[in-house]
């Protein structure tokens, strides 16, 4: 039940065996809604269980952004899965997926507004309360900002840390893709982050379509991007870096030598 | 009294003379036919070991038709065939390197627009097969030809006296003598006959190869969806080997449904038909081509077994 270190991966089916063959690897994150609470792990989670590599559940819908208190049986499940798999900690979205009943079928920003802040604390204290181990939360990308926000990201994201003791699972791409598409500073933003609370980082590929910058997932790593992880590192090196790669997936060598470059660009031991 | 007594018995056999003779009969023969069989399949243990490729995988898997499927799934996965709108194979790129007997020989069909279908009729195709199949017997993955009559021979011989069994138990009832023990005996021996009957075409040694190869690589389950991009050619022909031609079209449906290749999943417990690629057209054609093969039932009894 070591923390997440060094370059790890998202584990997927899909890839499962090129994760199992990688031979450094120490870390991996799966979709927690994908893991059964009962009945036996997916076979290649088991086989990484084995060769003691860490793996950290992520969960995609909790909703902890909803102004509905967060349901009890989805951290029900968050947590069994944390325990199956001797998770060190778990992770969530800082969004809202269902409103009012209704799923929105994919993650959604929440506006930076003080009542926000105090929905989110109260969702993350209720999860807190049932899972045996910390959570760490990751704010999301958003084309564009709510017009009636009263915090920056900073301040908002710093706010819910400190009130519920948080970790801070911070996605570079996202990091990335907000301050192209609004025309910041990302590097200002990394400057006010609390860059000592960060569980891990995720970093993904994306691309550009017509003057937007789209989180993808399914493209390679853009060269900003891993500036940016390089970025990051110069300030506070976070304890481990995880690639997200969920389709379109590449050829073994190409996706290798992107854990190669994520790897160099945080001086982590190469994992292939 | 005591003569006629004796001239009521059955072909002038008292019963329990018959009984004990037939007991022991029976008793040998299934033993030398279960013999034959576990020496048989013992295999050879001096064969040269090393993982099994893909195509073996395939052959091991469900016969001829899935090698050449597997190869089919190699050749595609790195791009060195596709497949023209006649339906016709074509060779696109320079040859690959590292290629099989048996990828040489589909290269050079696809390079003179053979058919997929058509392939397992090919002359250097089938040669290959040959190979690829004298190869798994030499391994002691599969049982040869010789093997597999040996085998038979011996059901047969037990069917023989389950036959000599069912007469006299005709023959005891029309003349109205008892033959209830004796219809206690002929229900095992039926069982055994049935039993041996069924000579699969892998060993003991394939299955628990098989079985090996399929543990390893459960990733390429067709329920994973698998990233076949990710796990290169050897990754699709070995998911085609071990999951059926259901990897083929995941792999690249417009290839399979151009190339008119049907699209069917592997059980992996069935094929145990003729010997295939050796006889050329005999049972291998017929056996693993169709779906009705996969299960096992249709023809594991020996229905294409011949």
């Amino acid at each position: 039940m070591t923390g997440p270190y060094g370059v790890g991966i998202g584990w997927r089916p899909e890839i499962a065996g090129f994760v199992a063959e990688l031979p450094g690897l120490r870390f991996v994150e799966v979709v927690a809604e994908s893991v059964p609470a009962t009945g036996p792990l997916p076979p290649g989670l088991a086989q990484l269980r084995e060769r003691a590599v860490t793996v950290v559940p992520h969960g995609v819908r909790l909703s902890l952004g909803g102004a509905e208190p967060v349901e009890p049986a989805r951290v029900a499940h968050l947590a069994a899965v944390a325990q199956r798999v001797d998770a060190p900690l778990v992770s969530e979205h800082i969004a809202f997926v269902r409103a009012g009943g209704l799923e929105a079928g994919h993650l959604l920003p929440l506006p930076r507004s003080r009542e926000a802040v105090d929905a989110v604390c109260a969702n993350v204290a209720r999860a807190q309360a049932d899972l045996p181990v910390p959570i760490a939360l990751e704010p999301i990308a958003a084309l564009v900002d709510w017009p009636d926000d009263e915090l920056d990201e900073a301040d908002f994201l710093t706010e819910i840390l400190d009130r519920t003791g948080a970790l801070l699972l911070l996605d570079v791409a996202n990091l990335h893709a907000n301050a192209r598409n609004r025309g910041t500073d990302p590097l200002a933003l990394l400057d006010r982050l609390p860059l000592d609370r960060v569980g891990y980082v995720h970093v993904a590929g994306g691309a550009e379509h017509s003057g937007f910058y789209h989180d993808t997932h399914t493209d390679p790593v853009p060269p900003a991007v891993l500036e940016l992880v390089g970025a990051l590192c110069a300030r506070r090196r976070p304890p481990a870096l995880l690639l997200e790669r969920d389709g379109d997936y590449p050829p073994a060598a190409q996706l290798r030598a992107e854990l190669d470059a994520l790897a160099a660009a945080a001086n982590f031991p190469p994992v292939t | 009294m005591i003569v006629y007594a004796a001239s009521g018995d059955t072909w002038g056999i008292p019963g329990p003379t018959f009984l004990r003779l037939y007991l022991v009969a029976t008793a040998v023969t299934v033993a030398l036919a279960v013999f034959h069989r576990v020496r048989l399949a013992a295999g050879s243990v001096d064969a040269p070991a090393g993982p099994l490729g893909p195509q073996q995988v395939a052959y091991l898997n469900g016969g001829p038709r899935l090698a050449v499927h597997a190869a089919l799934g190699g050749l595609r996965g790195s791009g060195a065939i596709g497949v023209g709108p006649d339906r016709r194979l074509v060779t696109t790129g320079p040859t690959p390197s590292g290629l099989t007997p048996l990828d040489q020989a589909i290269h050079w069909a696809a390079h003179q627009r053979a058919r997929a279908t058509d392939l397992p009729q090919d002359r250097r195709v089938r040669e290959a097969l040959d190979q690829l199949q004298a190869g798994l017997e030499q391994r002691g993955l599969l049982r040869s030809r010789a093997q597999y009559d040996t085998a038979r021979r011996w059901a047969g011989f037990v069917f023989a006296l389950l036959g000599l069994g069912v007469f006299r138990l005709v023959s005891g009832l029309f003349n109205d003598r008892p033959v209830g023990y004796l219809m206690l005996v002929l229900i095992p021996v039926l069982v055994a006959a049935l039993l041996l009957r069924r000579v699969p075409r892998r060993t003991r040694a394939g299955r628990a190869a098989l079985r090996d190869v399929r543990r390893q690589h459960t990733h390429l389950a067709p329920a994973s969806s698998p990233a076949f991009a990710t796990y290169g050619a050897a990754g699709a022909a070995m998911g085609v080997a071990l999951y059926g031609t259901v990897s083929l079209w995941a792999l690249d449906p417009g290839f399979a449904e151009q190339a008119e290749i049907q699209r069917q999943a592997a059980s992996g417990s069935g094929w145990s038909g003729s010997s295939g690629g050796a006889s050329g057209d005999g049972g291998g054609s017929s056996c693993s081509g169709g779906s009705s093969c996969g299960g096992g039932g249709g023809c594991g009894g020996g229905g294409c077994g011949g």
